[in-house]
Parts: C-alpha cells; sequence; structure tokens
C-alpha cells in the first residue's frame, strides 16, 4: 500500500514540478531581472507602483472582484437559503439550472452583454430608436454583472449544503428554549452558515481576479491585471515580459492569499454529512411563497439569458457589425467556411486533455484521500496551487519554460494539453478524491488480503468502483477544456487555433457573425455532454465545491 | 501447520502505545480470541498481523517464517471484516473466487472450490446474487467463505459478528467455531464481547492498554482472573475493597464494606489492603445451612427472566449485585434483610492498586 502511494505521489510531483512549479519560477525569477540584461533587480516592482495605469489596472480588478463577490453573495444567499428552506416550484430542475452558469464559459456571458447592450447592441438601438438613451455596459459595470451572474453559484453549493447540514433538532433546541423564528436564524443557522458563505465567496472572489476573457470582451480601454499580463506579455508594441512577470507575481500573491483564508474556513467545519434530519421547509404565506419562487427563478434566468440570446443571435443575419432580424445560418457558413479545423480542435484537445487529466487527477485523489503522510499532504497542497494561477499566468510561464532548451514544446499541441491538465488537475483530484473518501477502505484491505497487490487493486477493484463518479469529473474537464480561453490563447499556434480563439479574434475585430456562432457552438458543445449525464454531474458538482 | 509467535511487538500513533510490547504463542489450529475493551489496540494488533498496520519494533512469524516485512498481499492470511467488505461490483461467486485467480488457481478449480465453499457457509445456490441482494447474515457468510476458500495460513476476525442482531450473533459464532475446527485453520478473533469470547475460543488473551493482561482458556480467564481489571471486565463482577486480617490456617479474613468476608488461602499479610472479586452467581441466598455468609438488606430487585438479579446493601452501604435463579420464589420487597452465602474459594482477592 505504502509503495503504491509513494510512487503515485512521486511521480505526480515530477510532473507538477516540471509543468507548474518550473514555469512559475520563471516568472517570478523574470519580474526580478532587468529585461535583457538579466541583472538582479526590484525595479519592476517598483515601476508598477509608480504607474498609475498599473495601480489603476491592480485597482480595477480587485474592485471588479470585490464587488462581484458582494453582488454574488447577495443573491446566492437568499437564492440557497429559498432552495434549503422554502418549497420553491421546479426545485429540482431549479438546482440544476443554478449550476449551469459555472460550466458555461462566462466570456460568451459577456459577449452576449455586447450584442444586447453594446454600443451596436439589439437592445441600445431598438432604445435609441424611441428615444431612450442607455449608458454603457463597458467597463466596471458590465464586467461586473457578467462575474456575478457566472459565478453566483460558487457561492449557492456551499451555503445550500450549510443550510440543509443544520440538524433540524437544533433549530428547535433554539426555539423550544422560547427563542422566535428570526432569533433562531440568527443564532443558529447564520453562525453554522457563515463558513460557508465565506468559502464560496473567497471562490468568486479568486475567480473573478484571475478572469481572462470577460474583461477583454468588456473592459474597452480600461486597465485589468489579467489582461494587461497578457498584452505585455504577447502585445507586439508594448511588449514588457519583466512587467508582466512583476504584475503576475503580484496576482498570484492576492489569489493565494484569498484561497488560503478560503481553505482555512472550510477545513474549519464539514457540512456534509452531520445532519440526521433536514430542517423542514418554512410554512410561508401564499404571498411569500410566490416572492420566493419568482425570485428564484428569476435569478437563475437571468443568469442563463445571456446563453440563450446568443444563440439566437446566432442564427439572425448581420449586415456588417449591425444585427438584422432575418433569420439564418450564414453566421455558421462563415465559422466553418474558413475551416473546420479549429472546431476540430477544440474536440480533440479537450478530449486529450480530459483523459489525461483523469488519468492523472484520479490517482492523486485516491492518494490524498486514502493515504494520510507528509508526501500526500504535499501533493494535496501542490496540487491545489493551479487554483490560484491564472490561465495566462501558466501559459506564458509554460512558453517561458518550453520554447528552448531540452524540451521544446512551443507551436504544438501537447503544450495547450499539459496547459489544460494543469489547470484542470486541481478539479480531477477533488472530484476523485470525493469518491474515494464514499468508498469503505476495507474493500480495498479485503482485495490485497486476498491476495492483490494495491497497484492492482487500485486498477481492477477500486477504479471500477469509483468509474461512475469519474465519468462524471472526465465530463467536467472535457467541457471546461473546451471553453478554456486565457492559456489558449497565449499558447496556440495558427495550426491549433480553437473555437474559443477564433471568436476571440472575431470579437477583436468585426466578425460579430462569426463571433456569434463560435459563441453558440461552445455553448451546445458544453450543453451537450452536460445534458447527456445531467444527474451525475450534480452530484459531483456539489461535492466537489 | 501453522503456529503464530509474536515477539516484543509495538506500534505507536502519536502518543498513543496502541500495542505495546506484546508477545504470544498461538498453536496451530487454535482458536485465539483478542479481547478488551474499546481503544486496548486489538484492532491494531490484528491488523499489523494481516500487513495493513507496520510494525514499529519486535517480529510476527507463521511457522519459523518470519512476515512482518512482507506485503500485506503476501502473507496468505484471510481476514473477515467487521462491515463484511463485500465487493458490491462482483456476483457471490465471484466475490469468493477473487482470492483464488489472484493465486491463478485454474477456473475448473475455481468453480468447484467455490461452489464447495458456499456449500460450507450453507449459501449454496447463491452464487450468481448480487451482494446487494443478501442479508447482513448472508453477506457475512459470503465474506467468511471468501476467507476460507483461499485456505490461509491464518484465518484473522475483527469483530465479525457485531453488526448483526442478537440471535443471529450467537447462531454464526457457533458456525464461526466448527468450520474453524472442521478446516483445522489456525485463527485470531478479535471481539470486545466477552461472552462471544468465552463461548468459541480455545485461549483468550485480554488486553488493557496495548498490554496483555492475561492468556488463558475461557475457564480459567473467568475463574481464575490474574488481576483485578481480567476479573472485572469478564462478568460484571463486584469488587469490594478490604483489609486482610490473620490467616488462620486454611482461610483468611478479610474486613470489607462494614463487614467481615472468609477468603480461601493465605490472600496476603495481615494489614495489607486488598480488593475482592465476588461473582454475583457466588453469592447466594442462604438455606440455613452452614458456611460463611453476611448480613445485607435488599435494595432492589430486577427480573429478568431465566434469573433475577438483586442489589443488596452491606452495612457500610457498599452495592452487590446477586444473580438468583428466577424459579426460586422470591418475593421480598426492598428494605428486607437478606442473608447471603458463598464459597471462601469463589472469591478472589487482588493486591489494591
Ligand atoms: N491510524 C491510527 N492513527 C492514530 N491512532 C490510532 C490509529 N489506529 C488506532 N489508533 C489508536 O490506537 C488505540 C488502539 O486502537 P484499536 O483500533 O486497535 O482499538 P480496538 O481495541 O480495536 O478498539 P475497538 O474495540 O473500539 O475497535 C486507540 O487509542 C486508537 O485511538
Ligand atoms: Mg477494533
Amino acid at each position: 500500500m505504502k509503495r503504491f502511494a509513494t510512487i503515485v505521489a512521486l511521480v505526480a510531483l515530477v510532473l507538477l514540478a516540471v509543468f507548474l512549479l518550473y514555469p512559475l519560477a520563471l516568472v517570478l525569477d523574470a519580474s526580478i531581472r532587468i529585461d535583457g540584461t538579466g541583472a538582479f533587480t526590484f525595479g519592476n516592482y517598483a515601476a508598477i507602483v509608480k504607474s498609475r495605469y498599473y495601480l489603476g489596472s491592480i485597482g480595477n480588478s480587485l474592485l471588479a472582484a470585490a464587488l462581484a463577490t458582494g453582488l454574488a453573495c447577495a443573491i446566492g444567499i437568499p437564492l440557497a437559503f429559498c432552495l434549503a428552506r422554502v418549497d420553491v416550484p421546479g426545485r429540482a430542475l431549479l438546482l440544476t439550472l443554478a449550476s449551469l452558469p459555472l460550466v458555461l464559459p462566462s466570456f460568451v456571458s459577456a459577449y452576449a452583454l455586447v450584442l444586447l447592450f453594446g454600443h451596436a447592441g439589439v437592445v441600445t438601438t431598438a432604445l435609441r430608436g424611441i428615444g431612450i438613451p442607455i449608458g454603457s455596459i463597458y467597463g466596471m459595470p458590465g464586467i461586473v454583472i457578467v462575474f456575478t451572474l457566472t459565478l453566483y453559484p460558487y457561492v449557492v453549493m456551499p451555503v445550500l449544503a450549510g443550510f440543509l447540514a443544520v440538524d433540524a433538532s437544533m433549530e428547535e433546541a433554539a426555539r423550544n428554549l422560547g427563542g422566535s423564528q428570526s432569533y433562531a436564524v440568527r443564532t443558529v443557522l447564520l453562525p453554522i452558515v457563515m463558513p460557508a458563505i465565506l468559502a464560496g465567496g473567497l471562490l468568486v472572489f479568486v475567480e473573478a481576479l484571475e478572469n481572462f476573457g470577460v474583461p477583454a470582451v468588456l473592459a474597452e480601454d480600461r486597465p485589468f491585471l489579467a489582461v494587461d499580463i497578457f498584452k505585455l506579455f504577447a502585445g507586439e508594441s508594448d511588449a514588457n515580459p519583466a512587467a508582466a512577470g512583476a504584475l503576475s507575481v503580484l496576482l498570484i500573491a492576492c489569489t493565494a492569499l484569498a484561497l488560503l483564508v478560503q481553505r482555512h474556513y472550510l477545513g474549519k467545519r464539514r457540512f456534509s454529512t452531520s445532519a440526521r434530519s433536514a430542517p423542514a421547509k418554512l410554512s410561508l404565506t401564499p404571498g411569500l411563497r410566490v416572492a420566493a419562487a419568482i425570485m428564484s427563478w428569476g435569478i437563475v434566468i437571468v443568469s442563463l439569458l445571456p446563453f440563450a440570446a446568443v444563440l439566437m443571435v446566432s442564427v439572425l443575419r448581420f449586415r456588417g457589425p449591425v444585427l438584422t432580424w432575418e433569420l439564418g445560418l450564414d453566421n455558421y457558413a462563415t465559422l466553418l467556411s474558413g475551416s473546420y479545423r479549429p472546431l476540430l480542435n477544440t474536440l480533440t484537445l479537450a478530449s486529450v486533455a480530459a483523459v489525461a487529466t483523469m488519468l492523472i487527477g484520479a490517482p492523486i485523489g485516491y492518494v490524498v484521500a486514502r493515504h494520510r503522510s507528509r508526501l500526500s499532504g504535499l501533493l494535496d497542497f501542490i496540487g491545489m496551487v493551479p487554483f490560484a494561477v491564472s490561465g495566462t499566468i501558466l501559459a506564458i510561464g509554460l512558453i517561458v519554460a518550453f520554447n528552448s532548451g531540452p524540451l521544446v514544446l512551443t507551436g504544438g499541441w501537447l503544450i495547450l494539453v499539459i496547459a489544460y491538465v494543469v489547470r484542470k488537475l486541481p478539479f480531477a483530484i477533488r472530484s476523485s478524491s470525493a469518491i474515494v473518501h464514499q468508498l469503505d477502505p476495507s474493500l480495498e484491505e479485503a482485495s490485497v488480503n486476498l491476495g492483490v497487490s494495491p497497484s492492482q487493486t487500485f486498477a481492477t477493484l477500486t477504479v471500477p468502483l469509483m468509474a461512475s463518479g469519474l465519468v462524471g469529473g472526465l465530463v467536467l474537464v472535457w467541457i471546461t477544456a473546451a471553453s478554456e480561453l486565457s492559456a489558449t490563447v497565449v499558447l496556440y499556434s495558427s495550426r491549433w487555433a480553437t473555437t474559443t480563439v477564433v471568436m476571440y479574434h472575431a470579437i477583436e475585430g468585426t466578425g460579430a457573425g462569426l463571433a456569434a456562432a463560435a459563441a453558440a457552438v461552445l455553448i451546445l458543445v458544453t450543453a451537450i455532454p452536460l445534458l447527456l449525464i445531467n444527474r451525475r454531474v450534480n452530484k459531483q458538482e456539489a461535492t466537489v465545491i | 501447520m501453522t503456529t503464530i509467535r509474536i515477539e516484543k511487538l509495538t506500534r505507536t500513533f502519536d502518543a498513543v502505545r496502541a500495542v505495546d510490547d506484546i508477545s504470544l504463542d498461538i498453536a496451530h489450529g487454535e482458536l485465539f480470541t483478542l479481547l478488551g475493551p474499546s481503544g486496548c489496540g486489538k484492532t491494531t494488533l490484528l491488523r499489523m498481523i494481516a500487513g495493513f498496520v507496520e510494525v514499529e519494533s519486535g517480529s510476527i512469524s507463521f511457522g519459523d517464517r518470519r512476515i512482518d516485512n512482507l506485503p500485506a498481499h503476501r502473507r496468505d492470511t484471510g481476514m473477515v471484516f467487521q462491515n463484511y467488505a463485500i465487493f458490491p461490483n462482483h456476483t457471490v461467486a465471484e466475490n469468493v473466487a477473487y482470492g483464488l485467480k489472484a493465486r491463478k488457481v485454474s477456473a475448473a478449480d475455481i468453480k468447484s472450490r467455490v461452489d464447495k465453499a458456499l456449500e460450507r457457509v450453507r449459501l449454496a445456490g447463491y452464487g450468481p446474487r448480487s451482494p446487494h441482494q443478501l442479508s447482513g447474515g448472508q453477506l457475512q457468510r459470503v465474506a467468511i467463505a471468501r476467507a476460507l476458500v483461499i485456505e490461509p495460513a491464518v484465518l484473522l476476525f475483527d469483530e465479525p459478528l457485531s453488526n448483526l442482531d442478537a440471535q443471529l450473533r450467537t447462531e454464526m459464532r457457533i458456525e464461526i467455531r466448527q468450520l474453524q475446527q472442521a478446516l483445522g485453520l489456525t485463527a485470531i478473533y478479535v471481539t470486545h464481547d466477552q461472552e462471544e469470547a468465552l463461548a468459541i475460543s480455545d485461549r483468550i488473551a485480554v488486553l488493557r492498554h496495548g498490554k496483555v493482561e492475561q492468556v488463558d482458556t475461557p475457564e480459567r480467564i473467568y475463574r481464575m482472573p490474574q488481576t483485578a481489571f481480567v476479573a472485572e471486565f469478564l462478568g460484571s463482577t463486584n469488587m469490594v475493597p478490604g483489609v486482610a486480617k490473620a490467616f488462620d490456617g486454611r482461610n483468611t479474613q478479610v474486613a470489607a464494606a462494614g463487614t467481615e468476608f472468609t477468603v480461601r488461602g493465605e490472600i496476603a499479610a495481615p494489614g495489607a489492603k486488598v480488593l475482592l472479586s465476588l461473582r454475583p452467581e457466588a453469592l447466594q441466598l442462604s438455606d440455613g445451612t452452614d458456611g460463611p455468609r453476611v448480613q445485607a438488606r435488599l435494595a432492589l430487585r430486577e427480573f429478568l427472566g431465566p434469573m433475577q438479579r438483586l442489589h443488596a446493601t452491606l452495612p457500610d452501604g457498599t452495592r452487590l449485585r446477586v444473580s438468583a435463579l428466577g424459579g426460586a420464589a422470591f418475593d421480598a420487597l426492598p428494605g428486607a434483610p437478606l442473608v447471603l452465602a458463598y464459597d471462601p474459594a469463589q472469591i478472589i482477592a487482588f493486591p489494591a492498586p
């Protein structure tokens, strides 16, 4: 047993060291060297602190993330409460739909906002037509709205689990002792749910801070950290890798700090199993019930509306950048007339990455869950590092690391797959260790006891027992890899451009119709597999977050 | 032939000495039980033998072959788990065949041996079933068949019956005992249920805080406990502290609980503090014949079906439990005086701690 765990841990640590820590170390290294000469300096950081532009960029990113976190909590907590305690009609469907925004590509949602409320947006022109001026959604407002609408499930999931974990008898005890219902909510419910709120909220904060696609679509000329890092590294005119490195290190520091706090709160309490009897649904007046239903469904529908809008717009004709109301598949024709290649690339790369991620992640998740040792603790920690590293930064690190030297990967497909695997690995590790936690360890012991070696037991007994859970993980990794933008846009070569890259360039340029078609394809690519294994995934997500 | 020799075995978890310098010799074909309260290290010792817990120091040998450095899957032990650990994704027959497949037994042999093993545990015909179609007792039998069929050097049981209801538990323990004897396998059996241990064991080791308190046959463990702990752990005995008086050549008088007890033998120097163990069944309501006796008062009477338990108060207020057969018509009310008779040879004295 121990040898198997040690081998898995060592292999995993070597892989993570080469493809995660080494590239990150190079980014850090670049940030403390003078560009060109390579001499040691803190000048890059000093330059950032002195530059109003960079400070603005950091400030904007932090502000957007903080606002999104607040708003996500503001809609996520009441929604979680209604799902847990109010008899909302269509609760099961609502629950499924509420988790969708997490896996749908957020920059598609951002693009939908542009299509509807942008300079030439459908709603904007319509309103302007009847003489109502509309404020700009570019910059802070649009970005915060999109973050809120796509990230609020991170709050809903743990808080819902928290509300459900409050044992009915606890609340009854509080009320039995003479407290009113609101008193019981304040003294019993909130303290139990508070860590879940913090854990979920911090996850929103981290994701919003790292996100590249949404500000790339909506920022216009406002500086945002994730976009600036990309431009400083890959930009044609104003490239400055050293400054990109310094900004990256600052971004990682912020996200890492938030994640450490998040782990602290999550680690303190386990909500999943403590309740023996879930608390009863509240008896509300019909009026309140209707209000709760409208609010719950309203939040979920509004968050999914942008995706529906994109699907609709994709089958309308564009005349230049202007949308007409004529139906037609012209956009798709344009998308595919160039080449099938990007779509094919998306499907192939996502498939290879998903399989590889699960193949690497499942044994790690197993070892982390089953074998408590210093090595597995280290593995658990390093395996979570990718959470704190945005795709752009990881991609920059990979380019710097494998652009020359003994292992040259840039320009090929493998570097994209590596980036996806590393980025999605925490997810694979968490989902597999969650499954392993539910497996009785004596099953494996029985197998070993009967003469089957630990590694063979893992392959022939544990993996089949984990299978149904692993399929859910595989599909989720596939989906998120297929709609990955931030690392792809740094790493792709023309031969290996993906649908997300096509869409990104179409938005940057003038291919509004092309972008809508690409966005629609991305939605379908993510939604179809989800629908196929719907129930499994729901369970998975709840355990993973 | 498998004898087991455990020498100076130790295992520490952080600050806890779960197994503390234990040495045991187990004969071939013996059913050897590890008995003790929760947390005394039974499971840890068993899992060290199976290879799931690493040995810190000391050694374990089967026959003259040292096995404590072998990996678990090469130790040739058959373990029956508390929660059955039946593979849910395999049928009953596949579960039983699992260890044979690992040993590369031919398919034809596997079939006949699996059938025979299932017959042995009275599950003939259940082979194609899926485990979730079986009851708890049946699952436990599958687990036993799966461990038996590989004809392991040693059978290991970790509280195999604790998840079953009381009646099934007594049935299954007889089955386990008969199978083990019929196959002549050496077995180590872990339980914290003293009745179960007394019923099926050849010998019992009573453990406490990771150390062996006493190793003996069930009768001797029960009748001649060597420590106060063993006496107390087996059959809720009455422990009464007292002070030894003079030895009269045959018995020692002990002043205790405001009265005096007669104990066989020279148990301690006069004036030494002692602990007396008085088994509830060693005390009887006196029928007026000769012999040592004590005066007490009835405090409470529990009717338990086949017998009654009387709670008697000694002169200084010490409570004693007394077992009286239920058949004997006894209808005294609380507060009534009782005269309790006993055999001095049945009282065991320990030096007071
Ligand atoms: N993996 C472990 N890590 C830390 N401590 C352990 C571990 N396994 C056992 N212990 C400790 O070692 C001691 C002995 O445990 P063990 O499981 O052997 O007891 P047991 O006699 O089987 O008890 P029970 O009757 O409750 O099953 C206990 O104090 C326990 O807390
Ligand atoms: Mg135990």
